[in-house]
């Protein structure tokens, strides 16, 4: 049977034995290539479910919006980081969730209307193609070789000058219409008052401008120090392709260095930058 | 370029006194300083204007005064938000901007010969003052006036020193009503819906008009309902986010009808029609 | 016979346009096509079917100073802004000028935004005929058309070593005199076909369906990013505010969406629209039933901009026919 196949499979499961209520998964979507978030709340719409490379949501970010109710749903192995991410936040319970696992063959890049053959930059990176939670697994699970730098993109960054890296984003950040789909997108963007949404008193200015961009796209960046699960979502958003992939993966690169902490792959270990442990130096030089 | 040409622009205008009307009520008298505006500026009872306090922004604000008697301009302002909270720190002589008047207003006219019950919450009773006095100066106009004005505290009820001067004149009752009393309070201690409900208010010949937070409204008007009052005899003035006053901004719609241009003042026959829930 | 002027003589007439105004047209910033303030002519791109972003951003700009707010004598002097230089906005789509005949209606009708005026008359609109259709457009169900001229004042089609020209005002006629052109008769190339979309009555439709249960399913979906009313072309809400400026305050206006949280909460705290689902159809009935009803024309106008960018496939198009499949409810 197919990914599909075994997803529509479980699902119908899930809903017929009314184990959930609903599964939220993947569909096609109008343009006939790409797929869509999709909520299955009768077993009979089940055949809409789809998967494949064109698959690119993380999908967990709705749970946040469920969290009373039992509910199915279709993880890659990065969205299923955010699920412990999530459950080590307290913002969802294990036993809410029924989690399809599917081992990822890593996703194409995608435009409307358009499906490349190309894995995208981050999934060629990817370490992790089978989930790290899961009630059902679908493939074979998948051990990959951790390539020498992990994080090509990032030492390329680190090696210009402050001028030059200041340059860069500011020309990045200059495109930024402060839509906020990279936070809508994040599974682990789910403060109940974003401080950007802060009005009494306000926190940041209304203005879409140089100030008030590059404050929104570090802010955001620093608030997911240590808790960027990398599933992209931010950044396959944009409307203006930002690369704030960069900026989370240079976070996620630090914290490592300093923490051997990677977020979400432990749903009770306790967040770097969360934490404060007996025996943890101050200060970053030792 | 004139200031009438420019509908976002505010006309200058000076805080000319600020009394405390309760611990978080402040009432505002404006002067606006060009003359031939000043001389100009009409409103009736319901309508809004928005104040500018420079430097934080503009809020749209319901008119406490009336016209025909040619003071200041007044409004009545809770601290709840920014602009808010700018214009509670200043002082008698700052500067101001006032936008306005704006939206429809209650049918005065409409409503001589009949008995007028008038049902405020918090500073939602703030708005239907221009209705009292327009009735106290025109007493012969109007059936009976019926007041009732509510709030949380007896310190949160809004324009108690004129209460006395109120309940003084002719064919005109005032009722209290607080949801918490203190130590010095004698009154009731009663939820408006509940109020109503006890006075059996008539409708004979009569309008009700309400205002108040939305949870008040919806209990109060089911209560008149059962009281056997008509939709249309039911007035309410809606509050709405707006930000122009116009009907362009698109913020304060409900369903196809904008509070700033089609209301505030609504009856609810009109928002029975309404295709959203205000 | 028709207008026609060379590739060559256009790129030295956009030379000289570029002297004195402000030339803005598509170009590549990065992997996107946008409109942006040409300084060499050559960057100006041909081969775009169209811009990601619209072109609103010139008439009802993403952050604006209204006036500003200095203290004098005591008092207070506000001296409101003004809008200098004349702007061309060269290879503009028929869409985008329908979407700014519809921004036309909340701005100019009485009282008419002064700052939005002055945008307007100081901009000329040169448009480009789409020979080819996106595949997410579907203008001529939405009142235009992939050649129609409206809002142009001057509409180029493309032919081969050149473009056809139709000069349509007197803005255009001064700034493109029939000197400058040739005659030519080489026919009008087809213009796209365009997808079609069962657009009719749906503002009758969606009113019979107001309170059905679909606003709530679909945005289940919605991520609630504010991305379709930033790209689309005629969406205006805004936010305005005050804004410290070196010892002055700016009074700006910004924009802003009907889809983010606390869009219409009150300073109370009320919200009449707390609610996703409802504020999904909130977007959906401004565009196709309170505009239309209030103005007379439709507020969405077929660009499909939203449709190619929203992350989660909300599709306008998908919209209309449900909204027409759910029928005569509640009639």
């Amino acid at each position: 049977m197919s990914e599909t196949e075994q997803i529509r499979a479980k699902a119908k499961e899930l809903l017929d034995s009314k184990k959930v209520d609903c599964v939220i998964g993947y569909e096609r979507a109008t343009d006939g290539k790409n797929a869509r978030p999709m909520f299955v709340y009768n077993a009979k719409d089940t055949d809409r479910l789809i998967f494949d490379q064109t698959c690119r949501h993380n999908l967990v970010r709705y749970l946040l919006n469920r969290k009373d109710k039992v509910t199915g749903i279709v993880v890659k192995p990065c969205d299923s980081r955010a699920i412990n991410l999530l459950i080590n936040e307290h913002q969802i319970a294990r036993d809410k969730v029924v989690i399809i696992g599917v081992v990822c063959p890593g996703l194409v890049k995608t435009d409307w209307n358009k499906t490349g053959d190309k894995l995208r930059d981050a999934c060629q990176i990817c370490q992790q193609r089978t989930p790290v939670v899961y009630d059902v697994l679908i493939g074979e699970p998948k051990k990959v070789e951790p390539p020498a730098d992990a994080y090509p993109d990032v030492t390329g960054m680190e090696g210009k000058s402050v001028e030059e890296k200041r340059a860069f984003w500011e020309k990045e950040f200059s495109r930024c219409i402060r839509c906020y789909a990279c936070r809508q997108a994040c599974p682990g963007c789910y403060c109940s008052e974003c401080f950007v949404d802060r009005l009494d008193p306000l926190w940041v200015g209304i203005r879409i401008a140089p100030a008030e961009n590059e404050m929104w796209n570090t802010m955001r960046a620093f608030h997911l120090g240590g808790r960027c699960i990398g599933c992209n979502a931010c950044e396959m958003v944009c409307p203006v392709n930002i690369p704030l992939s960069l900026l989370n993966r240079k976070l996620e690169k630090e914290v490592m260095t300093l923490f051997k902490f990677q977020a979400g792959l432990d749903p009770e270990a306790p967040q770097p930058l969360a934490a404060f442990l007996k025996d943890e130096k101050l200060g970053v030089a030792e | 370029m004139s200031n009438n040409k420019n509908p976002l622009l505010p006309h200058l205008a000076t805080l000319q006194n600020v009394i405390d009307l309760t611990p978080d009520v402040r009432l505002f008298q404006i002067d606006l300083n060009d003359a031939d505006f000043k001389a100009k500026f009409d409103y009736k009872p319901g309508q809004f204007i928005f104040v500018s306090a420079f430097g934080t922004g503009e809020s749209p604000f319901g008119l406490t005064s009336v016209a025909h008697r040619k003071g200041p301009i007044e409004v009545a302002v809770r601290k709840v938000g920014t602009v808010t909270s700018s214009l509670h720190d200043l002082e008698p002589g700052a500067s101001v901007g006032v936008r306005g008047p704006f939206g429809n207003f209650f049918p005065m006219d409409q409503f001589r010969g009949k008995n007028i019950h008038i049902i405020g919450g918090g500073i939602g009773f703030a708005p239907l003052r221009p209705v009292i006095l327009t009735i106290l100066d025109n007493r012969n106009d109007y059936g009976d006036l019926f007041i009732l004005n509510g709030a949380r505290t007896p310190s949160d009820l809004v324009f108690a020193n004129e209460f006395d001067t109120w309940a003084a004149a002719p064919k005109t009752r005032l009722e209290l009503t607080v949801d918490a009393k203190d130590d010095n309070w004698t009154g009731r201690v009663a939820l408006i819906p509940a109020v109503v409900k006890e006075l059996q208010l008539s409708p004979a010949n009569s309008v009700a008009i309400l205002c108040g937070p939305p949870i008040m409204i919806k209990f109060t008007l089911t209560e008149l309902k059962k009281l056997g009052f008509a939709d249309e005899q039911i007035v309410t003035t809606l509050e709405g986010k707006m930000k122009c006053g116009l009907g362009k901004c698109a913020r304060c719609n409900v369903g196809d009808k904008y509070v700033c241009k089609d209301g505030p003042v609504f009856t609810f026959k009109q928002i029975s029609g309404l295709l959203e829930q205000f | 016979m028709s207008k026609f002027i060379s590739k060559k003589d256009l790129n030295s007439w956009l030379n000289k346009v570029r002297e004195k105004r402000r030339l803005i047209a598509p170009t590549k910033v990065e992997d996107l096509v946008l409109f942006k303030e040409i300084s060499k002519v050559e960057d100006i791109v041909s081969d775009y079917v169209n811009t990601d972003l619209s072109p609103k951003e010139f008439f009802f700009p993403p952050t604006e100073v209204l006036f500003s707010i200095a203290k004098k004598d005591g008092g207070v002097e506000l001296t409101p802004a003004r809008v200098e230089k004349e702007t061309v906005i060269f290879g503009m789509r028929p869409c985008d000028a329908k979407g700014i005949i519809a921004l036309d209606k909340p701005f100019l009708e009485e009282p008419t935004d002064p700052l939005y005026r002055e945008h307007r008359d100081k901009t000329i609109l040169v448009g480009v005929a789409c020979l080819k259709a996106c595949p997410e457009c579907f203008c001529s169900s939405m009142g235009g058309g992939p050649d129609d001229p409206a809002g142009f004042d001057i509409m180029l089609t493309e032919v081969k070593d050149g473009y056809l020209v139709q000069v349509l005002t007197d803005k255009g006629k001064a700034l493109m005199p029939d000197s400058m052109l040739s005659e030519s008769k080489e026919a009008k190339p087809k213009a796209a076909e365009v997808a079609k979309v069962p657009a009719e009555g749906v503002n009758v439709r969606l009113r019979q369906n107001f309170d059905d249960p679909y606003w709530g399913r679909l945005a289940d979906r919605c991520i609630h990013c504010n991305m379709c009313s930033y790209v689309c072309p005629t969406c205006y809400c805004f936010d305005i505010r005050d804004y410290p400026n070196k010892g002055k305050s700016d009074r700006v206006r910004s924009w802003e969406s009907c889809q983010s949280a606390g869009f219409t909460k009150i300073a109370g705290g009320h919200d009449p629209r707390a609610n996703k689902g409802i504020r999904m159809r909130q977007r959906f009935a401004h565009k196709l039933l309170y505009f239309p009803e209030q103005f007379g024309v439709s507020h969405c106008i077929g660009c499909g901009r939203c449709v190619k960018s929203c992350p989660v496939n909300i599709d306008i198009r998908e919209i209309i026919s449900d909204v027409q499949k759910l029928g005569a409810k509640g009639e």
